[in-house]
């Protein structure tokens, strides 16, 4: 028997739309390519390159899905999936709206916030790359200039302190192991947190769920502000 | 001497900013901000259905934007670090569609490894399009096939009441995960930090066929983190106590542009 379809079914035929119609495009760029130059990619070049990086990317990307997508919700999810820049933008983004909304992970009013920010946050995105790429002889000596340089290298980490006082004011029997756990991590392991950043996240999020999940059984968060 | 090769050159040289790879990015951009406005317009219909506030939307949009504008900055330089081998067409649209820097720069290198700027041909530059184009599908591919079923079978669940109340602290320990790993990642690299070698948008090789690694071990992300930390602290006490109500969707973003300054003056006293 054919059941209704609901608001959230109606979310994800819209994502899935969205998203095929972003996969297609995308792909015609190189399809585009190679029709305007007449020239055909190199087989011999693109399998083993593909294979390599899609022994990087199938795991990472389905570790992101998993990861990312219940702080999403569904619509931004979808959004976000083909617009990008997922861990060093839009969930920052989704999630410091969230926190000034005081809305709850997973409620109707959550995902409107989410869809929202992850709009804005890419609409913003779209307009200053247009308005960099337009203006981008001006721009560039600007934007280069070696005094400019370490504002734009730790922008994220700027990004990641001022989002995590909030964060960690406002959770503050969550934080202890999970960030003396990174800062070990970090200086035991240098090289390998450095150059797998993606995979230390997941080890972060398990090690804090994990944390989180005993302080709770213990009654510890009863009075934890959310 | 074979004049093919001299005149594979100024092809590929005219097709990376080629007007049609221009035109390319540009409809790519119009379908962006479409798709966005468009889930946007239906989250604000949601929002009147559920009886949100105005004042609540607006904070949503606002906050986000104030947010995304430097983050956004960096990620146009991501732009011109990749220009110099691929113009700007191509890395414009790879930054805009599913891209990140690390990826692109990653996919640009793995496909392009061994050629050179000088030596690069047309059927190097499509095959690049290509390899940076398909590798990267996959996260989205999982979400268009297993995203509802993993929400309905199991974020439900942890949200849910079922779950006797651990779904609201559930999310924030996973973020909390997250920005400890940042914490960790800017301690870690006080004690190492090997880059790649760029040269013209991509990884260099050394003549063995290997990555060039240089180590810049430093504490600036670290105190990066620390200041916008402080600096958000004081704009948390300006808006709680003093009641500064208007700063609330700007104090992520002026607490950035101080880690910003800090990372710009310790620059200028010589310490990167």
């Amino acid at each position: 028997m054919a059941r209704e379809r609901t608001y959230v079914d109606n979310l994800h035929r819209t994502g899935r739309i969205f998203m095929i119609l972003g996969f297609s495009i995308m792909i015609s760029v190189p399809v585009t390519m190679w029709a305007v130059t007449g020239v055909a990619p190199d087989t011999e070049m693109f399998f083993p390159a593909f294979l390599t990086l899609s022994l990087l990317y199938l795991p990472g990307g389905i570790i992101e899905v998993i990861t990312y997508s219940p702080m999403l919700g569904t619509s931004a999810t979808y959004l976000a999936f083909i617009t990008g820049n997922l861990s060093n933008l839009k969930i920052p983004c989704a999630m410091n709206a969230r926190e000034l909304c005081k809305t709850t992970i997973g409620s109707p009013e959550n995902e409107v916030v989410a869809t929202l920010a992850v709009s804005a946050s890419t609409i913003t995105t779209t307009l200053v790359m247009t308005f960099g790429v337009i203006m981008l002889i001006p721009l560039t000596p600007l934007l280069e200039l070696p005094v400019l340089q370490p504002a734009f290298n730790w922008v994220v980490s700027a990004l990641f302190g001022a989002l995590g006082y909030k964060y960690f004011r406002n959770n503050p029997k969550l934080i202890a192991v999970p960030l003396v756990f990174m800062i070990a991590f970090g200086l035991l392991a240098p090289g390998f947190l450095v150059g797998n950043l993606a995979i230390a996240i997941v080890i972060g999020a398990l090690v804090s769920t994990i944390a989180a999940k005993i302080l709770f059984d213990k009654h510890v968060l009863d009075k934890e502000a959310s | 001497m074979n004049p093919v090769p001299r005149l594979f050159l100024a092809t590929v040289s005219e097709i990376k900013e080629a007007w049609w790879m221009y035109a390319l990015a540009a409809f790519i951009t119009l379908f962006i901000l479409a798709g966005s406005l468009f889930f946007a317009r239906n989250a604000y219909v949601q929002s009147k259905k559920l009886g949100m506030s105005k004042e609540l939307v607006k904070k949503a949009v606002v906050s986000s934007v104030s947010f995304s504008v430097l983050p956004s900055v960096g990620i146009f330089i991501g732009v011109i670090t990749m220009s110099g081998m691929l113009g700007i067409p191509l890395p414009w649209i790879r930054l805009s569609v599913v891209g990140a820097l690390h990826y692109e720069l990653l996919a640009a290198s793995v496909a392009a490894e061994g050629i050179t700027l000088a030596a690069m041909t047309t059927e190097n530059l499509v095959t690049i399009a290509f390899v940076m184009t398909l590798s990267i599908l996959w996260g989205g591919l999982f979400a268009i096939f297993f995203l509802k079923k993993y929400q309905t079978k199991v974020i439900s669940k942890a949200t849910g009441t079922g779950n006797k109340g651990f779904g609201k602290f559930l999310f924030d320990a996973v973020f909390i995960g997250m920005i400890s790993a940042y914490v960790g990642d800017a301690v870690a690299k006080i004690v190492k930090y090997e880059t790649r070698l760029v040269i013209d948008g991509a990884y260099a090789l050394d003549g063995t066929g290997n990555y060039i690694w240089e180590d810049h071990k430093t504490f600036v992300p670290l105190i990066v983190l620390l200041s916008s930390m402080v600096a958000m602290a004081f704009f948390d006490w300006l808006i709680r106590k003093k009641q500064v109500k208007w700063l609330e969707n700007f104090s992520l973003a002026l607490s950035m542009i101080f880690g910003m300054i800090v990372a710009v003056v310790l620059g200028i006293g010589g310490i990167y």
